[in-house]
């Protein structure tokens, strides 16, 4: 008996320690997951980034007036070629494809670059619209003093700098600005979250309240309950599909809308999150005990009364559970709005046109030959914040959800 | 029980049968409640008191299953009838639960939904039936500083106080009482039942107690049940002294219950 | 002072009782809308889907100019080994036999794997570790579950592939760039950990208390007793769980789509080659596509719902075959 407890006791160590390794696994894949995702992206975590165009500009400015005398404010490094006459700074570097580029490393904060005129861009008058050079900058040809000097890419900075210092006008810059911000996702993001609330939540809602408050046993509410149920089996890319056929076409008919547009995701993203908001909302309904309800009628209130003035209010912690889970669900949806929507970044939002929400945005710029992990793992950073913030606040609703039951 | 109070019917019952579905809860119950008595149902659990006194209020409705028959007429008429609102005779006929129930809300806004469900807005009207309404349910000493406040924080004594309170303030003719203190401790027990008694004298007060000697301490008229049947109703020195049914004896004695 | 009961006129009534009516039927119109939504999704995709099967589309080809193609062959467009066999926008010779192998393969192997780690882990919160530990792994388990999957398909491209990739090299093996099925099912793995991990969880807490103790009672040691006693109990809670994995792994779209190579024919057995799965045809070129190239998706999406639907309905009657041969 003694060797077999000592077998048993083995065996059992054995096992909890493979039980042990095997369950932190979680851990390990969560700590990999934020441990790449801030590497690689944090740098780019910026306001220039959340606020910037995404789409980049290949044009060419010219500046007639603005030659004179720039001091750096601050001491630059052996590899800035400053230009006093202009205020820039230019250095050799390479781009993502790894070709040799020239960018502006440092812009003085009253150069006159700043406000340099598009040649190619000219508003209603024909006047050139004003464009910011802004850093990171690619120079790739300068003409200056009405065509009479020049510097190219591959004489590399420091020549491009000498020109520079002698001219005493800028005829031609042929400029990429580099775009890579995310600004035009993020307002799409507010948008989309702002209108699928506002669709679901009342139908949400409502539902919630007729399944709870109002349906008896009837075979009518039962086979409407299970339709409902089903909603949540069905997989996002599916849902895609429905905007796609029902929504876009909808909206073309009615408002004149050109193929996918914002609103037609958002109506797809509404029946998205109408099971998570109508199951929220019947647990915070089932909770509020029946006693409430008996005393508001004996009263003499009828039961839309009773509803409205004493079970919603009640049942409020548990529908803005639903919402937060509604929100975290909208940023991190791709499928079905590259469906429903389309794949398209946009620098102006309009909601009756294409733009891409955050998670969209990740989808665009992975996919193709060179995909752009810094910038993904950037506004994977920001899902990430705010999906995890949502999880601790509706945990902390939760727990004081219960303490509140324990007390009354 | 004075020989000057008119003893006029508000409620008059003839045949009551209920069902639960095929079950019977009550059985051919005829019944007379008057104005300005306070009226007990006694009898031991289950014996069909509780389902009785919601055949008043028509709180029986709002279970799909429930069934009744009968005439039921409240001030001469029928309570049952398509055209007579339930909810015109829930303003009427008010009911305090076993458990204290107080809306988490403040204590004045517990007490002006009532009025408020019906249309009242304008504030003044409404600080005075609250103030009112406190002040008959011996409530207003206790809590008049802190109206604002939540009623949650009052003690299960005050707690049913406000809900006597918060029913008075629809001015009803009659109040239902179903176990009213049950919950309670004996100190709750005893300022409600001398709340009872006063307000006897504006309201007709209908109990469900399945305590014996509250009965007999407050009410006026007591009616025995037992397994659906109204077995005796008289008054109430009449049904504790020289009960008339060899039952009715049996359970005030403690033979059974 | 103005009577309460002075308001309670036939006509205040009147005007209640309409309101009440109003809401009522508000709210129950407002069901009715909820639960069409699921009659419209399965109508619409079955009509769009169905419809390349019948209509002729105009398709475009570069040596006679516009030409009309045939509708597309359902047998064949079920049992085809090769996405598309002609030019795209001449051709309606569509197949995804290859795509539901490699997605049910994807699915099976990945099951495989995840279903052991997230039922230990699942013990361990449950009943193995101590308070303090379970609820931090129970925290990270919600935290996982509620990463979207595009994040998941990055750490794939970043990670995953690159590990695959290395793996690959030690056995002399090219890759992709590590777009293969092993990434697949490693994404896939990580992608429903979560979901299984957190339903085995629950099952395993409502496991009775005397069941347990009636087995230390018995001198069995407390592994022994999760393994033989309470994983057992928690048998048909675990299944339920692992038919969501199921369900939420053959729907999955966009991180597969990342790191799978989106491979045009043949189904894959071998873990380091690339491959494709329903969802990840589905979203291939959509920026580009229309006509005929556009439509055929939604009938990828039909076929997709018929897989899923069968899926479920098989493993459920499994459950309920394993739950009854216990019931005696």
């Amino acid at each position: 008996m003694k060797a077999n407890m000592k077998l048993k006791n083995r065996y059992d160590k054995i096992a909890s320690t493979s039980v042990y390794t095997l369950g932190f696994i979680g851990v390990i894949i969560l700590s990999m997951i934020i441990f790449y995702v801030t590497t690689t992206g944090l740098s780019l975590v910026s306001w220039d980034t959340i606020t910037g165009d995404s789409a980049t500009i290949n044009t060419n400015v010219y500046l007639d007036t603005g030659a004179g005398n720039y001091m750096p404010d601050e001491i630059l490094p052996e590899e800035i070629f400053y230009s006093e006459t202009w205020g820039i700074g230019l250095i050799d570097t390479r781009d993502r494809e790894g070709h040799p580029i020239i960018e502006i490393a440092y812009l003085h904060p009253e150069s006159p670059l700043l406000t340099s005129l598009d040649k190619n861009n000219t508003d209603e008058e024909g006047n050139p619209i004003e464009i910011e050079i802004k850093l990171d900058t690619a120079i790739e040809k300068a003409i200056f003093n009405n065509f009479t000097s020049f510097a190219f890419l591959t004489d590399g900075a420091e020549v491009m700098r000498d020109q520079f210092e002698q001219a005493t006008s800028i005829s031609d810059l042929t400029v990429q600005i580099v775009g890579g911000g995310i600004r035009g996702s993020v307002i799409t993001t507010f948008w989309m979250i702002g209108l699928t609330l506002i669709l679901s939540v009342p139908v949400g809602v409502s539902t919630a309240i007729y399944f709870n408050e109002f349906a008896k046993r009837t075979r009518f509410s039962s086979i409407i309950r299970n339709l409902v149920d089903m909603l949540t089996g069905v997989p996002s890319i599916i849902y895609g599909l429905l905007g796609a056929a029902v929504f876009i076409p909808l909206l073309n008919s009615t408002i004149g809308t050109g193929g996918g547009s914002v609103l037609s995701g958002a109506l797809t993203m509404a029946v998205i999150l109408l099971p998570t908001i109508i199951k929220s909302t019947e647990e915070a309904l089932k909770i509020i005990p029946d006693d409430l309800r008996k005393g508001s009628l004996a009263l003499g209130a009828n039961q839309t009364q009773t509803i409205f003035n004493v079970v919603l209010p009640n049942a409020t912690p548990g529908i803005l559970t639903g919402v937060l889970l509604g929100i975290g669900r909208i940023m991190g949806e791709s499928a079905a709005l590259i469906f429903a929507v389309g794949a398209v970044i946009k620098d102006s939002v309009f909601l009756t046109e294409r733009s891409s929400t955050l998670a969209v945005h990740i989808w665009v710029i992975m996919g193709g030959e060179a995909p752009n992990f810094e910038l993904a793992a950037a506004i994977a950073i920001i899902i990430l914040v705010v999906v995890f913030v949502i999880n601790f606040i509706v945990k902390i609703f939760a727990h004081q959800l219960q303490k509140n039951m324990n007390w009354s | 029980m004075s020989e000057q109070t008119l003893k006029k019917p508000v409620f008059q019952l003839n045949n009551i049968d209920l069902f639960y579905g095929d079950f019977q809860a009550i059985k051919n119950v005829n019944m007379t409640i008057n104005y300005h008595e306070v009226t007990a149902f006694i009898g031991p659990s289950g014996c069909g008191k509780s389902t009785f006194i919601r055949i008043l209020n028509r709180m029986n409705d709002l279970i799909p299953s429930c069934k009744v028959t009968g005439s039921i007429l409240y001030e001469n008429q029928d309570a049952y009838d398509k055209n007579f609102d339930v909810i015109e005779l829930r303003s009427k006929v008010g009911m305090v639960f076993q458990k204290p129930n107080p809306f988490p809300m403040s204590i004045y806004d517990n007490i002006a939904y009532g009025p408020r469900c019906q249309g009242i807005k304008d504030k003044k009207v409404l600080d005075e039936i609250v103030e009112n309404s406190l002040k008959k349910a011996a409530l207003w000493d206790e809590v008049s500083d802190r109206l604002k406040k939540s009623a949650m924080g009052l003690s299960g004594g005050q707690q049913q106080r406000l809900c006597i309170a918060r029913t008075i303030a629809m001015e009803p003719e009659v109040i239902l009482m179903d176990e009213p203190t049950s919950a309670l401790d004996p100190i709750a027990t005893q300022k409600i039942e001398d709340l009872i008694v006063e307000l006897k004298q504006d309201y007709t007060i209908v109990i469900v107690t399945h305590n014996m000697q509250q009965a007999a301490r407050i009410s006026d008229k007591t009616a025995f049940f037992l397994l659906g049947e109204l077995i005796e109703m008289d008054d109430t020195n009449k049904i504790f002294n020289h009960p008339k049914n060899e039952k009715t004896e049996q359970y005030i004695t403690g033979r059974f219950g | 002072m103005l009577s309460v009961q002075s308001y309670i006129t036939p006509k205040n009534i009147k005007k209640k009782n309409r309101g009440d009516l109003i809401a009522r039927n508000i709210f129950r119109a407002t069901s009715i809308l909820s639960a069409s939504f699921v009659v419209i999704v399965i109508i619409i995709i079955a009509i769009r889907g169905l419809n390349p099967f019948f209509t002729s589309y105009e398709g475009f080809n570069n040596v006679t100019g516009i030409v009309y193609l045939e509708p597309v062959n359902p047998v064949t467009f079920l049992l085809n080994n090769q996405w598309l066999q002609g030019p795209v926008g001449a051709s309606s010779d569509y197949g995804i036999g290859f795509a539901i192998l490699n997605t049910i393969i994807a699915v099976i192997m990945s099951t495989f794997i995840t279903v052991p780690v997230a039922v230990l882990t699942a013990l361990l919160i449950a009943k193995v570790a101590p308070k303090r530990i379970a609820a931090f792994l129970r925290t990270v388990v919600e935290l996982l579950a509620s990463i979207p999957s595009i994040i998941y398909g990055v750490i794939g491209l970043g990670v995953i592939t690159n590990i695959v990739s290395w793996f690959a090299g030690l056995f002399g093996v090219q890759t992709a760039a590590g777009l293969s099925l092993m990434s697949t099912v490693l994404v896939l793995f990580m992608m429903t950990l979560p979901t299984i991990t957190a339903v085995a969880e629950t099952s395993i807490r409502s496991v009775k208390k005397d069941i347990i103790e009636g087995s230390l009672a018995l001198s069995a040691t407390p592994m022994q007793t999760y393994f033989k006693v309470v994983l057992t109990s928690a048998k048909s809670g675990i299944f339920a769980g692992i038919i969501l994995g199921v369900g939420r792994a053959l729907g999955e779209a966009t991180a597969v789509s990342m790191v799978s190579g989106n491979s045009f024919s043949g189904v894959t057995f071998n873990v380091l080659e690339t491959t494709s799965t329903l969802t990840s045809r589905m979203l291939l070129g959509i920026k580009e596509t229309s006509g005929i190239d556009y439509d055929i998706r939604f009938s990828v999406g039909l076929v997709l719902m018929i897989v899923i639907l069968v899926t479920n309905v098989s493993l459920k009657a499994v459950m309920k075959k394993v739950g009854n041969l216990d019931e005696s």
